[in-house]
C-alpha cells in the first residue's frame, strides 16, 4: 500500500468510526442492510446497491435492500468461511461481495457503476474492505446485544419460575376447595413451562373421572393424545391424580419440552399433593376436636352416674373409687340405698372404652334403677339386664357385673355375679372367701340360662372388697401385672380402720407398682367395712 | 394454536388502547402485535394495554410486549398497562417490563399521562 492510499485512509477514519455507529445502532438485520447500502452510496457515488443475507450457508438468499433480487444469481458462495469480492462481474454488477459471519449467516452486496462511470480506485477497493469489516463487527456487536437480552430474558424467566413456585406453594395451601386447587394448578404449571393446554384427571378408585381443563373450552381427549406433552401423577386416599401439559409453544409455533419444563411441573404437582394432604389431615384434626368434645361430653355424662358421695350406713363404712384410663370410662360401681336398711353394691365393666362402653354404662345404670323399684329376685334383675344389653350392645360389647344387696341390721348379703372377677370377703379368721356365683357376663348371650345368687353373711370386723380388673392387670414398665396374688396379699395385710383409708392405699400401691407406664386400664374399687 | 384469547381496540387522541381477555400467550401475544402494527406507530403517543380480562401471561406473550415497548420506545412513544392483575403484575415487574413502560389504574389515568 503506498503512502499516499494511507494518508488518504487516515483521513477517513472518522468517517469509519461514524459508519461503525450508523450500522451497530440497527434494530434488525434489515435496518443494518439499508444503513449499510447508504453508506455506500454516499461513499462511492452509485446508484445501484442491493443487500441480500442469508441465515446459512444453504439458505437462500434474501433481498434486504435494494430493486434487483435477480442479482443473486450472480452470488455462488464458494468459500463460507472467507470474503469473497468479485469486480466487473458483468455489465451491471460491478463488484459482488459475499461476507460470512459470526454466527454463520451471510451478507451479500452487489454494487453497480459510480456515477461518474469512472471505474474503482485501489484506494476504493480498500475503502470498501475497511467498510465491509465495520457491517462484520456491527453484525457481531448486533448479535451479541441480541443474546445478552436473551439472556437477560432468559434470567429473568428462571427468577419468574422460581418466584411463581414460591407463590404456588403459598397459594395452594390457602385453597379448601379442591376443584380451584386443581384448576390453579394447571394454570400455573402451563404458565410456567409456554404450555398452550393442561389438563389434571382424577380417577377415583370407582373408576369415576373428574376433569380439569384448561384452557376451559378445550377438549381433553386431544390433549390426552398430543404428542407434544409432558406428564406427572400421584395417588392419594385412593385416588389418582394425572397432570399432563400439552403443546409448548415457541415464537415459531411449538417447541419440545425440556427437563427443566418436567421439573416445574412434577414440582407443582407435589405441591398439590401436599396441599391435598394437608386439606385431609386438617379435615381429620376437626373431626378429631369434634370427637374430643363429644367425648368431654359424654365423660362429663358418664362422671353424674358415678357417685360423688355413698350413702352413710349404721355400723358400717363404705368407701369407693373410679379412675378412668381414657377420658370416658367403661367401667361403673355405686351403693344405692335401697330403703328398709337395704343398700344395693353395683360394680360393673364394660369390655372396651370411649363413648360406646360410656353408653352401655347408662344403659346399665338407667336400667338398674329402673328395676331396683320393683319387688324382683337380684337373679331376675341380673336376667332383665341381660337381656337389655344383649339387645342393646353390638356382639363385641358385653358387661361384666357384681351386684350384692345387704341387710345392714342381719349382715346378710344377696348377691349375683355376672362374669365379673370374683369378689372378696375377708373373714374374721383372716381367710378369704372369693364370691363368684353368678352367670356369663351382661349381653354375652340371651339364652335363657337363669342366673344363679349366692348368699353370704358379713359379720363384724369382716370385709368385702369389690373392683375392675383394672387393678390385678396394672402393668409395670417390665410389663409384669400387679396380679390378684398380690391384691389378695394387700387386702389381707391392710385391714385399716377407715374403708377410705384402704381405698386411697390400694391406689397408691398400684401407681407405685406401674412406676412410669401408663394407666391401661380403668381402676375401680369398693370397699366395705362390717363395723359392728 | 389452542386460545380463549380475544381484544378489542380503539384509538383515542393519539392512544391505541387494547382491552385484552384470556390468556396472553403465543396467539394472543401474536394478535396484540398485529393490532399494534395495523396502526402507524409514528403518530401513537402511547398504547395503552387494558388487561382487565386477562390473569395469565407466559413468556411468550411477554416477549411479544416488549418488542411492541421497544418499537414504541423508538419513536418516543410508551406502553401503559391498566387493570393488572396481581400476579401479572409481580411477573412484569420480574421481567423488568416496567422499565419501559408504565401503569395505571386506569384507561383515563394513561390517557392522562
Amino acid at each position: 500500500m503506498n503512502s499516499n492510499i494511507v494518508e488518504r485512509l487516515a483521513l477517513q477514519v472518522d468517517s469509519f468510526q461514524e459508519g461503525f455507529e450508523i450500522l451497530s445502532g440497527a434494530k434488525n438485520v434489515q435496518e443494518m442492510g439499508k444503513r449499510f447500502a447508504r453508506i455506500l452510496r454516499g461513499n462511492f457515488l452509485i446508484s445501484l446497491v442491493d443487500i441480500f443475507y442469508k441465515q446459512n450457508p444453504d439458505g437462500n438468499w434474501n433481498l434486504i435492500y435494494g430493486n434487483n433480487a435477480n442479482n443473486a444469481s450472480c452470488l455462488n458462495v464458494t468459500q463460507s468461511d472467507n470474503l469473497q469480492i468479485n469486480y466487473n462481474v458483468n455489465e451491471k454488477v460491478k463488484i459482488c461481495v459475499i461476507l460470512p459471519l459470526t454466527d454463520k449467516s451471510l451478507f451479500a452486496v452487489t454494487i453497480g457503476k459510480k456515477l461518474d462511470q469512472s471505474d474503482f480506485s485501489e484506494f476504493d477497493k480498500i475503502t470498501l474492505q475497511v467498510f465491509l469489516q465495520l457491517l462484520a463487527n456491527a453484525y457481531q456487536s448486533f448479535t451479541n446485544r441480541r443474546k445478552e437480552k436473551n439472556l437477560i430474558f432468559e434470567l429473568n424467566q428462571r427468577v419468574l419460575q422460581l418466584n411463581s413456585l414460591i407463590d404456588t406453594g403459598i397459594d395452594l395451601a390457602k385453597f379448601e376447595n379442591k376443584n380451584l386447587l386443581l384448576e390453579l394448578a394447571i394454570e400455573r404449571a402451563a404458565v410456567l413451562t409456554d404450555s398452550s393446554t393442561a389438563l389434571v384427571k382424577v380417577i377415583s378408585d370407582d373408576k369415576q373421572i373428574d376433569e380439569k381443563i384448561f384452557p376451559p373450552n378445550f377438549e381433553s381427549a386431544e390433549i390426552v393424545k398430543s404428542e407434544n406433552k409432558i406428564t406427572s401423577s400421584f395417588v392419594y386416599q385412593d385416588k389418582e391424580y394425572n397432570f399432563i401439559l400439552a403443546n409448548k409453544e415457541s415464537r415459531s409455533g411449538t417447541a419440545s419440552y425440556t427437563d427443566l419444563d418436567q421439573l416445574l411441573l412434577d414440582a407443582i404437582v407435589r405441591q398439590v399433593s401436599t396441599a391435598i394432604e394437608n386439606e385431609f389431615l386438617h379435615q381429620q384434626s376437626i373431626i378429631k376436636e369434634r370427637i374430643e368434645q363429644e367425648i368431654n361430653v359424654a365423660a362429663s355424662i358418664q362422671q353424674m352416674i358415678i357417685p360423688t358421695e355413698l350413702p352413710e350406713i349404721k355400723g358400717y363404712d363404705v368407701a369407693g373409687i373410679n379412675i378412668p384410663s381414657r377420658e370416658v370410662g367403661g367401667d361403673y360401681y355405686d351403693c344405692i340405698n335401697l330403703g328398709d336398711g337395704r343398700y344395693a353394691f353395683v360394680i360393673a365393666d364394660v369390655t372396651g372404652k370411649g363413648i360406646a362402653a360410656s353408653l352401655l354404662v347408662n344403659t346399665l345404670n338407667a336400667s338398674l334403677y329402673a328395676f331396683l323399684n320393683f319387688e324382683i329376685s337380684l337373679t331376675e334383675l341380673t336376667d332383665k339386664l341381660n337381656k337389655i344389653i344383649f339387645t342393646s350392645s353390638p356382639s363385641d360389647k358385653f358387661i361384666t357385673f357384681f351386684i350384692a344387696v345387704l341387710n345392714a341390721g342381719t349382715g346378710e348379703l344377696d348377691i349375683v355375679n355376672a362374669g365379673h372377677n370374683p369378689i372378696l370377703l375377708l373373714r374374721s379368721d383372716n381367710s378369704i372367701e372369693k364370691i363368684d356365683a353368678g352367670g356369663v357376663g351382661l349381653g354375652m348371650f340371651d339364652m335363657g340360662i337363669p342366673y344363679e345368687g349366692q348368699k353370704v353373711n358379713i359379720k363384724p370386723g369382716e370385709r368385702l372388697f369389690l373392683f375392675t380388673d383394672g387393678i390385678p392387670e396394672a402393668m409395670n414398665e417390665n410389663e409384669e401385672e400387679y396380679s390378684d396374688e398380690r391384691l389378695e396379699k394387700f387386702f389381707l395385710e391392710n385391714k385399716t380402720d377407715r374403708a377410705q383409708e384402704f381405698i386411697d392405699k390400694i391406689v397408691n400401691d398400684v401407681r407405685t407398682f406401674a412406676g412410669n407406664t401408663e394407666q391401661s386400664d380403668d381402676i375401680t374399687a369398693l370397699y366395705l367395712i362390717r363395723k359392728y | 394454536m389452542v386460545t380463549d384469547f380475544n381484544l378489542t381496540s380503539e384509538v383515542k387522541d393519539n392512544s391505541l388502547i387494547i382491552k385484552t381477555s384470556g390468556y396472553i400467550n403465543n396467539n394472543g401475544g401474536e394478535k396484540i402485535a398485529e393490532e399494534f402494527n395495523k396502526h402507524n406507530k409514528d403518530t401513537l403517543k402511547r398504547v395503552v394495554m387494558d388487561l382487565k380480562d386477562s390473569k395469565l401471561v407466559n413468556s411468550i406473550g411477554i416477549s411479544y410486549l416488549i418488542e411492541i415497548i421497544e418499537k414504541l420506545n423508538d419513536v418516543n412513544g410508551k406502553m401503559i398497562f391498566v387493570n393488572l392483575d396481581p400476579t401479572i403484575e409481580k411477573t412484569f415487574t420480574i421481567m423488568g417490563l416496567f422499565q419501559f413502560a408504565e401503569k395505571a389504574e386506569s384507561v383515563d389515568e394513561a390517557l392522562s399521562k
